[in-house]
């Protein structure tokens, strides 16, 4: 497509979208432009319809998806609608959310090649273009590996890569650093940085606002149920947005206290409860007792040697670089695979003679992809299959069911009992999959990733619903996001490389910021709050008290 | 239905991977030595009937490939019976053909057309396996006896038991996507 | 569940060959072999068979369990498939035959002729199976699609190929995933319950959310397939194949044994049954 100068790179005019079964629009009104060398950052609460707008600027809406669209998307002057989507690869590169199903390389080279061989460029242009990408983002070292062996985290960047290779003007990425471990995170960003940089645009749709920040983006569309609620430069954002929404600076949330102290005649506002401290008292036995366990997949070793205790009343959170082996770990306590050295112990008893099943009945387990386990026709048959193979009392069902739903707050949601599973949105799928296990009436609960794909607002109210059951007893977690780890932990487990390298409360880990970096951690700005202002007593403050705290002071 | 798209192609492959791996999966039947129910089968039909001919071809033939070759009997050393799956994958994506009018009936009626198209599709389709009497001389009635009748009939079973779930759980969800 | 193709031949002077050596060089042998029906050109044949299995150097213990099951499927086949003839042979009529004794209850005669027929039968499936083995071992996952592609089969059908080798190891997972997250929930589709189609039904929670999510996951790998303007044109292939001269010496070879036997075959009755004399003798002892 020839370029017209006077036209912008992406022009869009009253958009709206209704998807074909949906009684209502997904997306609707929006108008914005976009030049060449500008970075726009999309911002929204789950649903809100950032992707479907992704979808109507990339042309698969009309090209892909059918549904009623109003409004007009132009690229460099010409309508999207009008343009094949062959000719639309060469202007705009699209990265989706989940870099797993992107990919459709078996190799490195062959996904980084799959777009340019699409348009019949020659081979020997193509390996120039793979080296050139290389350099770009620094992946050179995972040349020739199978992409199905990549961590989470490799696997973004390749994906990256493969889109790189088309040299788009536009590029439009949906929600890369969900599963990303801060490090790469930041990798990735600066990649991106460097394109916009080279003048090309770019548009962005993040929940981790804080981090996406580092992109200096030019300016923020925050969406809400489809339409437009801001949009303009940075600092006009972090003045409105509502943080219980959307993860901001800390700076921003104090800036916002202040202003509305001043608002409100300086009347000092109450602060929030503390999250009642769990007293760390010494656990005989521990509810898991890792020593030095060995596990992996096959002939690799993923574990080496872990030994580490997880008590009984404790809630512990796990934080560590992609592919580290978090995952592993638990799937290991579960004797979801064999231990090649070393035991495990379950409430002082070895777990050898123990079967999965019987682990199940202590163990509520989430997997960090939910749908993984949805096969019934309805919400109801879903939960109700694990109490029915325990061969539980089927009069009890209708309360089982009722109560779990209720816990993840799924109850208000209509006629949900009949809902195919797989039909939930993302994050209702992985609410679901705690009732399921909440079905089992675990003593302890296991959380992979909770937050991954959730906005803040959701991430933040399914702890809090989680954490106020009585019967569960302990809660583990596995995640990415630093600030949940370390106002929600009673402990910290910092894993590296498939071992334990610090095991201690929130404060205590975050002393040594060198370790912490090492495992691919970064300090966030309510870290360095918390230094600043926390009370001595040497607990991890959330946000919300802590802004009232600093706002307070000079 | 003979258009080939990225859809196409993306289901093909995927068909064709998980009907090689769920082929692990066997149900031996009683009082038979070599007859098991390998529940995977029904994928075969499932893919054509929900996806059209090309993809129900794929996933038989190169799908029942990639099952020989990961028990160990080696991915084209049985390729006529390859051949016969995929014929059944084929015969069952004609469907629109000669089930048109269940085809477009309710979800329930929907399932049952898959379930006949299936069981068609697995009689004719393994009639194929006759050219062992050219590559391995058989005998007619050999075939039929040792080979033909106990595969068909483990076979139907599968199909008609599969397939009408697996439209019935993934029929409401292609809806709920939209495309 | 263990999905690695099993690239065993690497390294192997057969696998350094073109992939589309070892495809051709196949059908050319299967459609050689199924004319021939005397024992001794299909002995030969054999020890070619042989020969070519070598070269690709697959090692013994890798394949030591399929060689026992096929040998003993294929011999189990051959004898029904003779019991069930009731003893006679192609083109030979019942009045010739050299018989060493009659199957009892069955009544099935055993002849020179049909042990004849039999070994000739097992020796020809071997002999097939045994250049069918390298395509399976002996060439290296990434290059079939693109030696498919260069055999004339058009683009997106070669890719099909290619992505399934890219969705085998990730559907193997998730698969593996699947089954786990149901024994969380007390369900394990290996424990036999009740009868057959129990049993089936019993294996239900693990295939249908196998075959849902990648289903679902699918429209994902769909988008950006159009987005990077898939299928929308000829396409280029960044794997390269060109035959060197050892390649154009193998598929020479196997063209020239199909012409001459195939030729053979329609002049003289090499296509015909042959009774080692010994046999005979030993019926008429
Ligand atoms: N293919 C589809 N068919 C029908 N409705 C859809 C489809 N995709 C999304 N929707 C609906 O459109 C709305 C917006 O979805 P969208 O995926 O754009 O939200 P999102 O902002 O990307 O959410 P998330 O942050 O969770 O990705 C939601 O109500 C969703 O249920
Ligand atoms: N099923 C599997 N087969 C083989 N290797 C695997 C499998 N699952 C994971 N691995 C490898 O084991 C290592 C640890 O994986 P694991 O999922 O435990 O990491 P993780 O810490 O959970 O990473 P992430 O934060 O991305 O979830 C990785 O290198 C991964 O590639
Ligand atoms: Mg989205
Ligand atoms: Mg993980």
């Amino acid at each position: 497509p020839l370029p017209q100068a006077a036209e912008p790179l992406l022009r869009i005019d009253d958009f709206s979208f209704t998807y074909r079964r949906a009684s209502q629009p997904a997306v609707r009104g929006i108008s914005l432009i976009v030049e060449a060398g500008e970075i726009l950052l999309v911002a929204g609460p789950s649903g809100c319809g950032k992707s479907t707008l992704i979808r109507g600027i990339n042309g698969l809406i009309p090209h892909a998806y059918t549904g009623t669209v109003a409004g007009e998307v132009r690229i460099e002057g010409r309508p999207v609608a009008e343009l094949r989507l062959r000719d639309l690869a060469q202007v705009i590169g699209t990265v989706l959310q989940d870099p797993a199903r992107q990919i459709v390389g078996a190799t490195v080279e062959a996904e980084l090649a799959f777009g340019p061989e699409n348009l019949a460029v020659p081979r020997e242009a193509i390996r120039d273009g793979i080296r050139e990408v290389f350099e770009q983002t620094g992946i050179g070292h995972l040349s020739g590996r199978e992409t199905a062996a990549l961590s989470g985290g490799e696997r973004q960047l390749v994906a990256v890569g493969g889109i790189l290779m088309m040299r788009p003007r536009l590029y439009v990425v949906d929600e890369p650093l969900a599963n990303l471990d801060p490090m790469t995170a930041s990798q990735l960003l600066t990649i991106l940085r460097r394109m916009a940089d080279a003048g090309s645009a770019v548009i962005i749709v993040e929940h981790r606002v804080e981090e996406a920040l580092e992109l200096r983006p030019d300016r923020v569309l925050y969406m809400e149920q489809g339409a437009t609620q801001y949009l303009g430069p940075v600092d006009g954002f972090l003045e409105i947005a509502d943080p219980a929404l959307v993860k901001l600076p800390f700076e921003a949330i104090v800036a916002q206290v202040r202003r509305s102290h001043a608002s409100a005649s300086a009347a000092p506002v109450p602060l929030p409860p503390a999250s009642p401290p769990h007293p760390p008292q010494p656990e005989i036995p521990p509810r898991v007792e890792y020593v030095d366990v060995r596990a992996g997949y096959g002939a690799v070793e993923i574990l080496h040697d872990v030994s580490a205790r997880l008590g009984a009343t404790e809630t512990v959170a796990i934080l560590g670089p992609n592919g580290s082996g978090k995952t592993t770990l638990f799937k290991a306590a579960m004797k979801l695979l064999p231990l090649m050295g070393g035991g495990i112990a379950v409430d002082g008893e070895d777990t050898a003679k123990r079967r999965v099943v019987e682990m199940a009945r202590t163990f509520g387990y989430v997997f960090q992809s939910p749908s993984q386990m949805f096969f019934a026709r309805t919400v109801k048959e879903e939960l109700i299959f694990g109490p029915s193979n325990f061969g539980a009392d089927p009069a009890s069902f209708d309360e089982l069911v009722r109560d779990s739903l209720a816990h993840v707050g799924l109850d208000a949601e209509e006629d949900i009992l009949e809902r195919p599973p797989m039909t939930l949105s993302f994050g209702q799928q992985k609410r679901l999959a705690i009732a399921i296990a909440l079905c089992m009436r675990p003593r302890t609960l296991i959380l992979d990733e909770p937050s991954a794909g959730q906005d803040h607002a959701s991430a933040a109210r399914f702890m809090a619903q989680v954490r106020a059951i009585p019967e569960i007893e302990s809660l583990y977690l596995v995640t990415h996001d630093v600030d949940l780890a370390l106002t929600h932990a009673d402990r910290i487990l910092l894993f590296r490389e498939g071992r334990v390298v610090a095991d201690g409360s929130p404060a205590e880990v975050v002393r040594d910021l060198d370790r912490w970096r090492a495992c691919n951690l970064r300090e966030t700005t309510l870290m360095q709050a918390n230094a600043r202002w926390a009370p001595a007593d040497g607990g991890f403050v959330d946000a919300e008290r802590l802004a009232a705290i600093a706002a307070g002071q000079p | 239905m003979w258009e080939v798209t990225s859809r196409v192609v993306v289901y093909a492959a995927i068909g064709a991977v998980l009907y090689g791996l769920l082929l692990v999966i066997q149900v031996p039947l009683p009082g038979t030595q070599n007859v098991s129910l390998r529940p995977a089968f029904g994928l075969v039909s499932f893919f054509g009937y929900a996806f059209g001919p090309i993809v129900g071809f794929f996933t038989g033939t190169v799908g029942n490939a990639i099952g020989d070759q990961l028990s160990g009997y080696g991915a084209l050393t049985a390729w006529n019976w390859s051949l016969a799956n995929g014929f059944v994958g084929l015969i069952a994506g004609l469907a629109p053909l000669y089930l048109g009018r269940l085809m477009n009936g309710t979800l329930p009626q929907r399932a049952l057309g898959g379930a006949i198209a299936g069981v068609v599709a697995t009689i004719v389709g393994f009639l194929f396996v006759w050219t062992d009497m050219v590559t391995g001389g058989m005998d007619f009635n050999a075939v039929l006896t040792t080979e033909y009748i106990p595969v068909v009939v483990g076979n139907v079973i599968v199909t008609a038991i599969v397939v009408p779930i697996l439209v019935f759980v993934w029929e409401p969800i292609k809806e709920r996507m939209g495309r | 569940m263990n999905y690695a193709p099993r690239y065993l031949g690497r390294g192997s002077w057969l696998a350094r060959r073109d992939p589309r050596v070892l495809i051709l060089a196949l059908f050319l042998f299967v459609f050689t072999v199924i004319q021939m029906w005397d024992a001794r050109v299909v002995l030969f044949l054999l020890l070619v068979a042989y020969t070519y299995y070598r070269s690709a150097a697959i090692p013994w213990p890798g394949v030591r369990r399929q060689w026992a099951f096929l040998l003993l499927f294929l011999t189990a086949l051959v004898t029904l498939n003779s019991l069930i003839t009731g003893g006679d042979v192609p083109n030979i009529p019942p009045g010739q035959y050299d018989v060493f004794f009659t199957v009892p209850i069955l009544g099935t005669p055993v002849s020179a002729q049909s042990v004849a027929y039999a070994g000739t039968q097992l020796l020809r499936f071997v002999a097939m199976t045994m250049v069918g083995f390298p395509v399976a071992y002996a060439i290296a996952p990434d290059q079939f699609g693109i030696a498919f592609r260069r055999l004339g089969v058009p683009d997106k059908f070669a890719f099909a190929i290619d992505l399934t080798f890219r969705f085998l190891p990730s559907l193997s997972n998730d698969m593996q995933t699947t089954a786990d997250a149901q024994r969380v929930r007390g369900h394990d589709w290996q424990e036999a319950r009740g009868g057959p189609i129990a049993r089936l039904r019993n294996t239900m929670p693990v295939v249908v959310p196998s075959v849902i999510n990648a289903l679902v996951g699918a429209e994902d790998t769909i988008d950006a397939m159009d987005l990077r303007g898939f299928g929308t044109g000829k396409r280029s292939w960044l794997k390269h194949l060109v035959y060197d001269r050892a390649d154009k010496l193998v598929i020479a070879y196997f063209v020239a044994q199909f012409a001459v036997l195939t030729v053979l075959g329609f002049t003289t009755d090499i296509s015909q049954i042959w009774v080692p004399p010994f046999l005979i003798d030993l019926a008429n002892r």
